[in-house]
Protein backbone atom coordinates (compact mmCIF):
# COMPACT_ATOMS: atom_id res chain seq x y z
CA UNK A 1 0.00 0.00 0.00
CA UNK A 2 1.20 3.59 -0.95
CA UNK A 3 1.88 5.57 2.14
CA UNK A 4 1.07 9.17 2.52
CA UNK A 5 4.78 10.59 2.20
CA UNK A 6 4.98 8.68 -1.10
CA UNK A 7 3.03 10.97 -3.31
CA UNK A 8 5.16 14.28 -1.64
CA UNK A 9 8.07 12.14 -2.30
CA UNK A 10 7.80 11.61 -6.07
CA UNK A 11 6.51 15.22 -6.48
CA UNK A 12 9.64 16.46 -5.17
CA UNK A 13 11.96 13.90 -7.08
CA UNK A 14 9.95 14.93 -10.18
CA UNK A 15 10.52 18.43 -9.80
CA UNK A 16 14.26 17.74 -8.99
CA UNK A 17 14.50 15.79 -11.98
CA UNK A 18 13.36 18.23 -14.13
CA UNK A 19 15.69 20.95 -12.52
CA UNK A 20 18.79 18.50 -13.27
CA UNK A 21 17.92 17.93 -16.86
CA UNK A 22 17.61 22.25 -17.27
CA UNK A 23 20.91 22.42 -15.47
CA UNK A 24 22.30 19.93 -17.68
CA UNK A 25 21.10 21.50 -20.47
CA UNK A 26 22.46 24.72 -19.05
CA UNK A 27 25.83 23.57 -18.40
CA UNK A 28 26.03 21.99 -21.62
CA UNK A 29 24.94 24.72 -23.83
CA UNK A 30 27.50 27.49 -22.10
CA UNK A 31 30.60 25.19 -22.35
CA UNK A 32 29.65 24.41 -26.12
CA UNK A 33 29.29 27.95 -26.89
CA UNK A 34 32.81 28.70 -25.62
CA UNK A 35 34.74 25.83 -27.07
CA UNK A 36 32.86 26.08 -30.46
CA UNK A 37 32.42 29.82 -30.11
CA UNK A 38 28.53 29.83 -30.70
CA UNK A 39 27.42 32.55 -28.25
CA UNK A 40 23.50 32.42 -26.62
CA UNK A 41 23.90 34.24 -23.59
CA UNK A 42 20.41 35.43 -23.51
CA UNK A 43 19.46 31.58 -23.20
CA UNK A 44 22.26 30.44 -20.56
CA UNK A 45 20.84 34.06 -18.60
CA UNK A 46 17.18 32.39 -19.13
CA UNK A 47 18.25 29.02 -18.01
CA UNK A 48 20.18 30.25 -14.84
CA UNK A 49 17.59 32.02 -13.84
CA UNK A 50 14.93 29.53 -14.10
CA UNK A 51 17.30 26.92 -12.10
CA UNK A 52 17.44 29.93 -9.27
CA UNK A 53 13.36 30.09 -9.24
CA UNK A 54 13.28 26.11 -8.83
CA UNK A 55 15.07 25.86 -5.83
CA UNK A 56 12.78 27.65 -3.76
CA UNK A 57 9.62 25.47 -4.59
CA UNK A 58 11.91 22.17 -3.97
CA UNK A 59 12.72 23.08 -0.79
CA UNK A 60 9.49 24.57 0.49
CA UNK A 61 8.33 20.83 -0.57
CA UNK A 62 10.44 19.10 1.57
CA UNK A 63 10.37 21.33 4.36
CA UNK A 64 6.35 20.21 4.13
CA UNK A 65 7.41 16.30 3.89
CA UNK A 66 9.55 17.03 6.88
CA UNK A 67 6.78 19.08 8.91
CA UNK A 68 4.01 16.68 7.94
CA UNK A 69 5.29 13.17 7.91
CA UNK A 70 8.48 13.45 10.18
CA UNK A 71 10.67 11.24 7.88
CA UNK A 72 13.42 8.82 8.82
CA UNK A 73 15.74 6.58 7.59
CA UNK A 74 16.31 6.41 3.60
CA UNK A 75 13.16 8.61 3.24
CA UNK A 76 14.94 11.22 5.65
CA UNK A 77 18.22 10.46 3.57
CA UNK A 78 16.59 11.05 0.56
CA UNK A 79 15.26 14.72 1.61
CA UNK A 80 18.67 15.70 2.98
CA UNK A 81 20.34 14.62 -0.13
CA UNK A 82 17.60 16.40 -1.97
CA UNK A 83 18.17 19.80 -0.70
CA UNK A 84 21.58 19.68 -1.27
CA UNK A 85 21.83 18.56 -4.68
CA UNK A 86 19.34 21.30 -5.27
CA UNK A 87 21.79 24.14 -4.20
CA UNK A 88 24.38 21.93 -6.59
CA UNK A 89 22.09 22.41 -9.64
CA UNK A 90 21.77 26.13 -9.00
CA UNK A 91 25.73 26.33 -8.64
CA UNK A 92 25.48 24.58 -12.04
CA UNK A 93 23.59 26.98 -13.60
CA UNK A 94 25.41 29.96 -11.72
CA UNK A 95 28.67 28.68 -12.97
CA UNK A 96 27.64 28.30 -16.77
CA UNK A 97 26.10 31.95 -16.73
CA UNK A 98 29.81 33.03 -15.49
CA UNK A 99 30.93 31.33 -18.50
CA UNK A 100 28.49 32.74 -20.80
CA UNK A 101 29.19 36.20 -19.38
CA UNK A 102 33.27 35.52 -19.51
CA UNK A 103 32.70 35.03 -23.57
CA UNK A 104 30.30 37.88 -23.60
CA UNK A 105 33.28 40.12 -22.17
CA UNK A 106 36.49 38.52 -22.89
CA UNK A 107 35.36 36.78 -25.85
CA UNK A 108 36.54 32.84 -26.25
CA UNK A 109 39.29 30.44 -27.61
CA UNK A 110 39.96 32.47 -30.93
CA UNK A 111 42.91 33.96 -29.81
CA UNK A 112 44.21 30.59 -27.99
CA UNK A 113 46.96 28.62 -29.31
CA UNK A 114 46.61 24.60 -29.79
CA UNK A 115 48.10 23.65 -26.81
CA UNK A 116 45.50 25.51 -24.67
CA UNK A 117 42.16 24.64 -26.83
CA UNK A 118 43.24 21.08 -26.33
CA UNK A 119 43.29 21.15 -22.42
CA UNK A 120 40.43 23.74 -22.46
CA UNK A 121 38.51 21.30 -24.84
CA UNK A 122 39.16 18.22 -23.34
CA UNK A 123 38.37 19.80 -19.61
CA UNK A 124 34.98 20.89 -20.72
CA UNK A 125 34.06 17.33 -22.23
CA UNK A 126 35.07 15.87 -18.93
CA UNK A 127 32.92 18.33 -16.86
CA UNK A 128 30.08 17.85 -19.14
CA UNK A 129 30.57 14.11 -18.62
CA UNK A 130 30.35 14.47 -14.98
CA UNK A 131 27.23 16.31 -14.93
CA UNK A 132 25.58 14.37 -17.00
CA UNK A 133 26.92 10.85 -15.00
CA UNK A 134 25.57 12.64 -11.40
CA UNK A 135 22.11 13.05 -13.24
CA UNK A 136 22.30 9.77 -14.29
CA UNK A 137 22.94 8.41 -11.09
CA UNK A 138 20.37 11.13 -9.68
CA UNK A 139 17.79 9.62 -11.33
CA UNK A 140 18.52 5.93 -10.81
CA UNK A 141 19.84 6.62 -7.24
CA UNK A 142 22.91 4.67 -8.25
CA UNK A 143 25.61 4.43 -5.77
CA UNK A 144 27.88 2.71 -7.96
CA UNK A 145 27.67 5.36 -10.74
CA UNK A 146 28.09 8.10 -7.98
CA UNK A 147 31.36 6.60 -7.25
CA UNK A 148 32.88 6.69 -10.87
CA UNK A 149 32.96 10.38 -10.68
CA UNK A 150 35.46 10.32 -8.42
CA UNK A 151 37.95 9.26 -10.36
CA UNK A 152 36.00 11.68 -13.34
CA UNK A 153 36.54 14.77 -11.49
CA UNK A 154 40.64 13.33 -10.69
CA UNK A 155 41.24 13.67 -14.73
CA UNK A 156 39.28 17.32 -14.42
CA UNK A 157 41.70 17.99 -11.89
CA UNK A 158 44.70 17.08 -13.36
CA UNK A 159 43.57 19.14 -16.98
CA UNK A 160 42.84 22.06 -13.93
CA UNK A 161 46.30 21.91 -12.73
CA UNK A 162 48.01 21.28 -16.43
CA UNK A 163 46.28 24.14 -17.39
CA UNK A 164 48.15 26.59 -14.85
CA UNK A 165 51.58 24.95 -15.61
CA UNK A 166 50.90 25.69 -18.88
CA UNK A 167 50.46 29.54 -18.15
CA UNK A 168 53.09 29.84 -15.68
CA UNK A 169 55.15 28.25 -18.52
CA UNK A 170 54.74 30.38 -21.11
CA UNK A 171 54.72 33.42 -19.37
CA UNK A 172 51.61 34.90 -21.59
CA UNK A 173 48.78 37.08 -20.54
CA UNK A 174 46.63 37.64 -23.59
CA UNK A 175 42.22 37.47 -23.84
CA UNK A 176 42.28 33.99 -24.37
CA UNK A 177 44.46 32.86 -21.36
CA UNK A 178 42.70 35.79 -19.33
CA UNK A 179 39.29 34.54 -20.49
CA UNK A 180 40.08 30.65 -20.28
CA UNK A 181 41.93 31.06 -16.99
CA UNK A 182 38.82 31.38 -15.88
CA UNK A 183 36.90 29.07 -17.77
CA UNK A 184 38.47 26.07 -16.33
CA UNK A 185 38.29 27.34 -12.45
CA UNK A 186 34.46 27.31 -13.46
CA UNK A 187 35.25 23.89 -15.31
CA UNK A 188 36.92 22.64 -12.18
CA UNK A 189 34.25 24.17 -9.49
CA UNK A 190 31.25 22.41 -11.49
CA UNK A 191 33.35 19.22 -11.62
CA UNK A 192 33.52 19.78 -7.64
CA UNK A 193 29.60 19.93 -7.27
CA UNK A 194 29.15 16.82 -9.95
CA UNK A 195 30.94 15.12 -7.08
CA UNK A 196 29.25 16.57 -4.14
CA UNK A 197 26.18 15.52 -5.92
CA UNK A 198 28.17 11.85 -5.64
CA UNK A 199 28.55 11.82 -2.95
CA UNK A 200 24.59 12.98 -1.75
CA UNK A 201 23.56 10.02 -4.19
CA UNK A 202 25.97 7.16 -1.85
CA UNK A 203 24.58 8.85 1.56
CA UNK A 204 21.17 8.41 0.24
CA UNK A 205 21.48 5.16 -1.15
CA UNK A 206 23.36 3.57 1.14
CA UNK A 207 23.96 5.85 4.17
CA UNK A 208 27.66 6.29 3.94
CA UNK A 209 29.13 9.14 4.23
CA UNK A 210 31.95 9.14 1.03
CA UNK A 211 34.03 11.90 -0.01
CA UNK A 212 34.61 11.62 -3.76
CA UNK A 213 36.59 14.26 -3.99
CA UNK B 1 28.71 -6.67 31.63
CA UNK B 2 30.26 -3.38 30.63
CA UNK B 3 30.03 -0.56 33.90
CA UNK B 4 28.18 1.42 31.71
CA UNK B 5 25.18 -0.83 31.56
CA UNK B 6 22.41 -1.01 34.34
CA UNK B 7 20.03 -4.23 32.82
CA UNK B 8 21.76 -7.22 30.93
CA UNK B 9 19.39 -9.50 29.64
CA UNK B 10 20.20 -12.89 28.53
CA UNK B 11 18.64 -15.70 26.35
CA UNK B 12 15.77 -14.72 27.73
CA UNK B 13 12.57 -16.34 26.69
CA UNK B 14 8.77 -15.90 27.73
CA UNK B 15 5.46 -17.47 27.06
CA UNK B 16 1.92 -17.12 28.13
CA UNK B 17 0.42 -20.56 28.02
CA UNK B 18 1.87 -22.15 24.39
CA UNK B 19 2.34 -18.94 23.22
CA UNK B 20 6.24 -17.94 22.88
CA UNK B 21 6.22 -14.35 23.07
CA UNK B 22 10.02 -13.21 23.24
CA UNK B 23 12.27 -15.31 22.05
CA UNK B 24 16.16 -15.72 23.14
CA UNK B 25 16.90 -11.85 23.48
CA UNK B 26 19.85 -11.02 24.70
CA UNK B 27 20.53 -7.34 25.18
CA UNK B 28 22.19 -4.95 27.81
CA UNK B 29 20.60 -1.39 28.43
CA UNK B 30 23.44 1.57 29.22
CA UNK B 31 22.61 3.12 32.76
CA UNK B 32 21.72 6.94 32.56
CA UNK B 33 19.89 6.98 29.79
CA UNK B 34 16.65 6.57 27.57
CA UNK B 35 16.12 3.27 25.68
CA UNK B 36 13.67 3.15 23.74
CA UNK B 37 11.84 -0.27 22.74
CA UNK B 38 9.59 0.19 19.93
CA UNK B 39 8.33 -2.65 16.99
CA UNK B 40 4.29 -3.17 16.05
CA UNK B 41 1.80 -4.60 18.32
CA UNK B 42 1.94 -7.84 19.71
CA UNK B 43 6.13 -7.96 18.79
CA UNK B 44 6.83 -8.20 22.60
CA UNK B 45 7.47 -4.97 24.13
CA UNK B 46 5.30 -4.40 27.20
CA UNK B 47 6.13 -8.15 27.83
CA UNK B 48 9.52 -7.59 27.49
CA UNK B 49 9.50 -4.38 29.64
CA UNK B 50 7.13 -6.42 32.54
CA UNK B 51 10.05 -8.68 32.73
CA UNK B 52 12.31 -5.94 33.94
CA UNK B 53 10.21 -6.02 37.30
CA UNK B 54 8.78 -9.52 37.22
CA UNK B 55 5.41 -8.20 36.43
CA UNK B 56 4.57 -11.06 34.37
CA UNK B 57 4.79 -13.09 37.32
CA UNK B 58 1.62 -12.12 38.08
CA UNK B 59 -0.24 -13.80 34.99
CA UNK B 60 -0.28 -17.40 36.04
CA UNK B 61 -0.04 -18.60 32.00
CA UNK B 62 3.72 -17.01 31.85
CA UNK B 63 6.58 -18.85 31.94
CA UNK B 64 9.86 -17.30 32.15
CA UNK B 65 13.36 -18.21 30.99
CA UNK B 66 16.82 -16.61 30.77
CA UNK B 67 18.65 -14.10 33.14
CA UNK B 68 17.96 -10.32 33.67
CA UNK B 69 20.51 -8.81 35.69
CA UNK B 70 20.12 -5.27 37.26
CA UNK B 71 23.08 -3.64 38.28
CA UNK B 72 24.46 -7.07 38.65
CA UNK B 73 22.03 -8.69 40.57
CA UNK B 74 20.23 -11.63 38.45
CA UNK B 75 15.98 -10.48 39.57
CA UNK B 76 15.09 -14.02 38.30
CA UNK B 77 17.14 -15.63 41.04
CA UNK B 78 14.70 -17.67 43.47
CA UNK B 79 16.14 -15.32 46.26
CA UNK B 80 15.17 -12.20 44.94
CA UNK B 81 12.35 -10.24 46.75
CA UNK B 82 10.13 -8.87 44.19
CA UNK B 83 8.82 -5.81 46.16
CA UNK B 84 11.98 -4.80 46.63
CA UNK B 85 12.86 -5.25 42.89
CA UNK B 86 9.64 -3.25 42.02
CA UNK B 87 11.00 -0.36 44.49
CA UNK B 88 14.33 -0.32 42.69
CA UNK B 89 12.01 -0.62 38.82
CA UNK B 90 9.72 1.59 39.32
CA UNK B 91 6.97 2.01 36.41
CA UNK B 92 4.90 4.21 34.66
CA UNK B 93 1.93 2.95 32.70
CA UNK B 94 0.00 3.89 29.86
CA UNK B 95 -3.02 5.54 31.16
CA UNK B 96 -2.29 7.68 34.52
CA UNK B 97 -3.34 5.84 37.63
CA UNK B 98 -3.74 7.46 40.80
CA UNK B 99 -4.68 6.31 43.34
CA UNK B 100 -7.91 7.37 45.04
CA UNK B 101 -6.01 9.28 47.46
CA UNK B 102 -4.99 12.94 47.86
CA UNK B 103 -1.80 13.96 45.87
CA UNK B 104 0.38 14.18 48.78
CA UNK B 105 -0.52 10.67 49.59
CA UNK B 106 -0.12 9.32 46.29
CA UNK B 107 3.66 10.13 46.53
CA UNK B 108 4.07 9.18 49.90
CA UNK B 109 2.24 6.15 49.86
CA UNK B 110 5.51 3.81 48.61
CA UNK B 111 8.05 5.49 51.42
CA UNK B 112 5.52 4.50 54.14
CA UNK B 113 4.73 1.15 52.18
CA UNK B 114 8.53 0.23 52.25
CA UNK B 115 8.85 2.09 55.96
CA UNK B 116 11.31 4.50 54.37
CA UNK B 117 10.23 7.82 56.43
CA UNK B 118 7.71 9.62 58.55
CA UNK B 119 6.99 12.64 59.53
CA UNK B 120 9.40 15.90 58.29
CA UNK B 121 11.10 13.15 55.78
CA UNK B 122 8.52 11.84 54.24
CA UNK B 123 7.28 15.94 53.26
CA UNK B 124 10.99 16.19 52.03
CA UNK B 125 10.29 13.66 49.53
CA UNK B 126 7.40 14.02 48.76
CA UNK B 127 8.67 17.37 47.72
CA UNK B 128 11.78 15.96 45.75
CA UNK B 129 9.62 13.87 43.91
CA UNK B 130 7.21 16.33 42.91
CA UNK B 131 9.59 18.90 41.76
CA UNK B 132 11.68 15.74 39.94
CA UNK B 133 8.62 15.33 38.06
CA UNK B 134 8.35 18.87 37.34
CA UNK B 135 4.90 18.98 38.97
CA UNK B 136 5.47 20.76 42.46
CA UNK B 137 5.25 24.55 41.51
CA UNK B 138 1.93 23.43 39.63
CA UNK B 139 0.51 21.47 43.26
CA UNK B 140 2.66 22.85 46.09
CA UNK B 141 -0.72 24.75 47.41
CA UNK B 142 -3.18 22.10 46.89
CA UNK B 143 -1.33 19.00 47.97
CA UNK B 144 -4.12 17.63 50.13
CA UNK B 145 -6.78 17.64 47.02
CA UNK B 146 -7.79 14.58 45.32
CA UNK B 147 -5.57 13.07 42.96
CA UNK B 148 -8.38 12.72 40.24
CA UNK B 149 -8.83 16.90 40.37
CA UNK B 150 -5.40 16.72 38.34
CA UNK B 151 -5.33 16.73 34.53
CA UNK B 152 -4.11 14.10 32.85
CA UNK B 153 -0.78 14.83 32.09
CA UNK B 154 -0.19 16.20 35.45
CA UNK B 155 -1.93 12.99 36.63
CA UNK B 156 0.82 10.99 34.66
CA UNK B 157 3.14 13.51 36.07
CA UNK B 158 2.44 12.81 39.94
CA UNK B 159 2.91 8.80 38.74
CA UNK B 160 6.05 9.67 37.60
CA UNK B 161 6.51 10.99 41.03
CA UNK B 162 4.87 8.66 42.93
CA UNK B 163 7.81 6.08 41.07
CA UNK B 164 10.64 8.17 42.31
CA UNK B 165 9.63 8.46 45.91
CA UNK B 166 10.53 5.16 46.67
CA UNK B 167 13.66 6.12 44.95
CA UNK B 168 14.21 3.64 42.19
CA UNK B 169 17.75 3.25 40.10
CA UNK B 170 15.20 2.11 36.66
CA UNK B 171 12.37 3.37 35.39
CA UNK B 172 10.19 1.58 33.10
CA UNK B 173 7.48 3.72 30.82
CA UNK B 174 5.07 1.61 28.60
CA UNK B 175 3.41 4.10 26.48
CA UNK B 176 3.64 7.14 28.87
CA UNK B 177 1.96 9.62 26.67
CA UNK B 178 -0.36 7.61 24.63
CA UNK B 179 -3.61 9.05 26.77
CA UNK B 180 -2.44 12.92 26.72
CA UNK B 181 -2.45 16.14 24.69
CA UNK B 182 0.30 17.15 22.48
CA UNK B 183 1.28 19.94 25.46
CA UNK B 184 1.35 17.48 28.04
CA UNK B 185 2.85 14.94 25.85
CA UNK B 186 5.43 17.57 25.56
CA UNK B 187 6.42 17.99 29.26
CA UNK B 188 6.34 14.29 29.81
CA UNK B 189 9.28 13.81 27.11
CA UNK B 190 11.09 16.80 28.70
CA UNK B 191 10.82 15.32 31.80
CA UNK B 192 12.02 12.07 30.13
CA UNK B 193 14.85 13.57 29.09
CA UNK B 194 15.85 15.32 32.15
CA UNK B 195 15.91 11.65 34.61
CA UNK B 196 18.05 10.36 32.64
CA UNK B 197 20.66 12.34 34.13
CA UNK B 198 19.67 10.02 37.71
CA UNK B 199 17.76 7.13 36.23
CA UNK B 200 17.86 4.42 34.04
CA UNK B 201 15.10 4.86 31.59
CA UNK B 202 13.06 2.06 29.41
CA UNK B 203 10.59 3.30 27.31
CA UNK B 204 8.06 1.18 25.01
CA UNK B 205 6.42 3.53 22.43
CA UNK B 206 4.37 2.95 19.12
CA UNK B 207 5.41 6.46 18.37
CA UNK B 208 8.45 6.29 17.05
CA UNK B 209 8.79 10.23 16.66
CA UNK B 210 8.53 10.19 20.45
CA UNK B 211 11.26 7.66 20.56
CA UNK B 212 13.55 9.25 17.82
CA UNK B 213 13.13 12.40 20.09
CA UNK B 214 13.17 11.08 23.72
CA UNK B 215 16.11 8.18 23.17
CA UNK B 216 20.04 7.69 22.87
CA UNK B 217 19.53 4.62 22.77
CA UNK B 218 16.44 2.04 20.34
CA UNK B 219 15.64 -1.05 20.13
CA UNK B 220 13.78 -2.45 17.33
CA UNK B 221 11.67 -5.49 18.31
CA UNK B 222 10.10 -7.70 16.27
CA UNK B 223 8.33 -11.23 16.56
CA UNK B 224 9.98 -11.36 20.01
CA UNK B 225 13.40 -10.99 18.56
CA UNK B 226 16.03 -7.82 18.64
CA UNK B 227 16.18 -7.40 15.51
CA UNK B 228 18.59 -3.92 15.43
CA UNK B 229 19.77 -1.80 18.69
CA UNK B 230 22.14 0.71 18.61
CA UNK B 231 22.14 4.53 19.07
CA UNK B 232 18.88 6.44 18.09
CA UNK B 233 20.92 8.92 15.43
CA UNK B 234 21.91 5.89 13.52
CA UNK B 235 18.99 3.90 13.86
CA UNK B 236 16.73 6.55 12.50
CA UNK B 237 18.92 8.35 9.87
CA UNK B 238 20.65 4.62 8.75
CA UNK B 239 18.92 1.25 9.88
CA UNK B 240 20.96 -1.54 9.20
CA UNK B 241 18.51 -4.14 8.79
CA UNK B 242 15.88 -4.12 6.13
CA UNK B 243 12.74 -4.66 8.90
CA UNK B 244 13.97 -1.75 11.02
CA UNK B 245 13.90 0.47 7.94
CA UNK B 246 10.64 -1.17 6.44
CA UNK B 247 8.92 -0.78 10.45
CA UNK B 248 9.93 3.01 10.87
CA UNK B 249 9.44 4.16 6.99
CA UNK B 250 6.02 2.85 7.66
CA UNK B 251 5.98 0.11 5.25
CA UNK B 252 4.46 -2.06 7.83
CA UNK B 253 3.27 -2.14 11.58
Amino acid sequence: MKRLIDSGMEQLASMLFRMGEIAQKTVSLSIVNYLEGTHTPTQVKQLSDTLSSMAEPIEDTAFEIIARFQPVASDLRILKSYMKICYDFRRYGRYALDISQIYERLSGMDECDTSFRKIIEEMGLETLEMVGTSIQALKNHDAAVAKTLSEMENRVDKLYYSYLDKLIETKTTTGCTISSLLVVRYLERIADHATYIGESIVYLATGEKMRLR
Amino acid sequence: MSQDDKIDIRQLNIWFGEKHVIRGVDLKIKANAVTAIMGPSGCGKSTMLRAFNRMNDVIKSSKTTGDIFIGGKNIYDNNTNVYDLRRQVGMVFQKPNPLPKSIYENVAFGPKIHKMAKGKDLDKIVEKSLRAAALWDEVNDRLNDSAFDLSGGQQQRLCIARALAVDPEVILMDEPCSALDPAATAKIEQLIRILSTDYTVVIVTHNMQQASRVSDYTVFLYLGKVIEKGGTKAIFENPQHELTEQYITGEFG
